[in-house]
């Protein structure tokens, strides 16, 4: 449904997206995830036909994003990051004007507008004027805009950026509902929302598409090996002789974290897959040393995401 | 069909926009009440002659030409810069509607509005008429004709200002130079000695195009052309300014 090759686009010096390439499938919800100012809204707004990119294609239903506009735009639903809305406007007739000028012939403009209001729970609002409405009724107003032509494509840039946790939750049920009937791309920085109504996610930093997959998926390609955590009663030399007698090489890292007077806790980071919890636990009771908790965990799908952007970054700074 | 429909759409909220904003309520104030002073001024000095009071009124006072350069800016001001400020260009250019029809309509919304500042101006007729002076209807039509023409020229030139900023008083004050640009250029023809020269810089006046013409009763394809190709000129300009802005 939309394929991108090779997007790169750049602001004189700065290269905003670097060498981008993806597809999103008719009927998929696809995650696009980032921080801040990585590249999204730019990516984004060259899909729309707003932007043009540098170098490389990006095709929509086999369109052209530049070269066939027109066609590419009557197929797509964009709700931009700030909702620019015409504020002096009432919402009843701010949908009927968008819904017009996207081609609703005008027998059908009432009931479309009712449609999108009731999907989009403004039912109650429809009769306010656009700039008296709170930030969450304003995302709900550009949500409406983006589907009331029934485009066969919704992008969606930070739809539920600058919302309450309440709102949050009510907008990415939406979004669930719709996804029914089209095909999404949605951006946003924080995993957690995307992981769960996407069907696959891609993660950008400072241009550059770092990687794409579906969530779980993502989770295991990403997945380094698992910690340790275990609680012991000794003292922070003494585990740490332990540790490195057991696991030699193989320790990466070791932290030491007081419990109480007896008792520390030792979170550890070994390389492989291997499972290291028996020999442990088999060397501090052979040591005479008392073990209450041992644990193998893996990182979270946020973790990951947390760690790869801020390890890119880094290496940016380099 | 489907192009004029959506420029249809786009012109409505434009002219209801400018409907409901006090701004335009000021400036039709006050052009009427500088056409108002103009036409007692055209009569009072055309000492009874009709045909004289009009062509004094229609481009021969300098209120004519104040009301045409100073106060289509305002109108104009808010067309394109508001929407780029607010972002909502943003939504219009991501719309299925092709420039042209977004700038003609904004065009024409700016137009229907400076034209209704002269719509008084036929009471003048009315009441010229209401004393038995018949004033000569072929130079009322072509006078009228002129200034649907002129106001298209300054309409499209504060247009263009406005599709260059983001700020809505930036765009009034780009507008007023070019308006007054136009107006003056050929005071240019005073500092040189070269004839061509001259020549070129006199047939750009807006003024003789309008007065030498219009204002006289005659219609000239060429000083109708001249009009509307410099109207072009400048909502090509605008077209340009849309495209290129996808470029930043």
């Amino acid at each position: 449904m939309i394929s991108v090759r090779n997007l790169t686009k750049r602001f004189g010096e700065f290269v905003a997206v670097d060498r981008v390439e993806f597809e999103v499938e008719a009927g998929e919800v696809m995650g696009f995830l980032g921080p801040n100012g990585a590249g999204k809204t730019t990516t984004l707004r060259i899909l729309t036909g707003y932007l043009p990119a540098t170098s490389g294609t990006v095709l929509v239903n086999g369109k052209d994003v530049l070269r066939e506009s027109l066609q590419v735009r009557r197929l797509l639903g964009y709700l931009p990051e700030q909702v620019p809305l015409y504020l002096d406007m009432r919402v009843e007739e701010y949908l009927r004007f968008r819904g017009l000028l996207k081609g609703i012939p005008r027998k059908e403009i009432q009931r479309r507008v009712g449609e999108a209001v009731e999907s989009c729970g403004l039912v109650p609002m429809t009769r306010r004027i656009v700039g008296q409405l709170s930030k969450g009724y304003r995302q709900r107003v550009g949500l409406a805009d983006a589907l009331v032509s029934r485009p066969k494509i919704l992008i969606l840039d930070e739809p539920t950026g600058g919302l309450d946790p309440h709102q949050r939750k009510e907008v990415l049920e939406l979004i669930k509902q719709l996804a029914e009937q089209h095909t999404i791309l949605l951006s946003s920085h924080v995993l957690a929302e995307v992981e769960t109504i996407s069907d696959r996610v891609m993660i950008i930093q400072q241009g550059k598409l770092l990687t794409i997959g579906r969530p779980h998926e993502l989770a295991d390609q990403l997945q380094e090996a698992p910690r340790i955590q275990l609680e012991v009663r000794c003292d922070e030399t003494r585990a740490e002789t332990v540790i490195r007698g057991t696991l030699g090489e193989q320790l990466e890292a070791i932290e030491f974290e007081t419990v109480s007077d007896e008792w520390i806790r030792v979170r550890l980071q070994t390389g492989g897959d291997e499972d290291f919890r028996a020999p442990i636990n088999e060397a501090f009771v052979k040591e005479g040393l008392g073990v209450r908790e041992l644990i193998r965990q893996a990182f979270t799908l946020e973790e990951l995401f947390l760690r790869i952007t801020a390890q890119s970054a880094q290496e940016a700074v380099r | 069909m489907r192009m004029l429909r959506q420029a249809m759409i786009l012109l409505s909220r434009e002219v209801e926009s400018l409907f409901f904003s006090p701004i335009t309520y000021g400036v039709l104030t006050l052009g009427l009440i500088f056409n108002g002073l103009s036409f007692y001024i055209s009569l009072n000095d055309s000492g009874g002659n009709v045909g004289m009071a009009v062509r004094t009124f229609f481009g021969g006072s300098m209120l004519f030409w104040v009301v045409m350069v100073f106060l289509p800016p305002i109108f104009t001001m808010r067309l394109f810069a508001e929407e780029r400020r607010s972002g909502t260009l943003e939504m219009l250019l991501t719309a299925p509607v092709a420039e042209l029809e977004v700038v003609l309509s904004k065009f024409l919304a700016g137009l229907l509005f400076t034209l209704s500042l002269w719509l008084p101006s036929l009471l003048y007729v009315a009441i010229v008429k209401s004393y038995g002076a018949i004033p000569d209807l072929g130079s009322l039509f072509t006078s009228y004709l002129g200034v649907t023409l002129l106001a298209s020229v300054f309409t499209a030139a504060g247009l263009f200002a406005s599709s260059l900023t983001s700020n809505q008083l930036m765009a009034a004050a780009l507008a007023t130079v070019f308006n007054l640009l136009l107006y003056v250029i050929p005071a240019l023809s005073l500092f040189t000695e070269n004839e061509v020269v001259e020549r070129f810089f006199t047939e750009l006046w807006i003024y003789r195009h309008f007065y030498d013409s219009f204002a006289k009763g005659l219609l000239d394809g060429g000083h109708v052309a001249f009009y509307v190709v410099l109207t072009s000129v400048f909502l090509f300009w605008t077209m340009r300014v849309l495209e290129s802005q996808r470029w930043r």
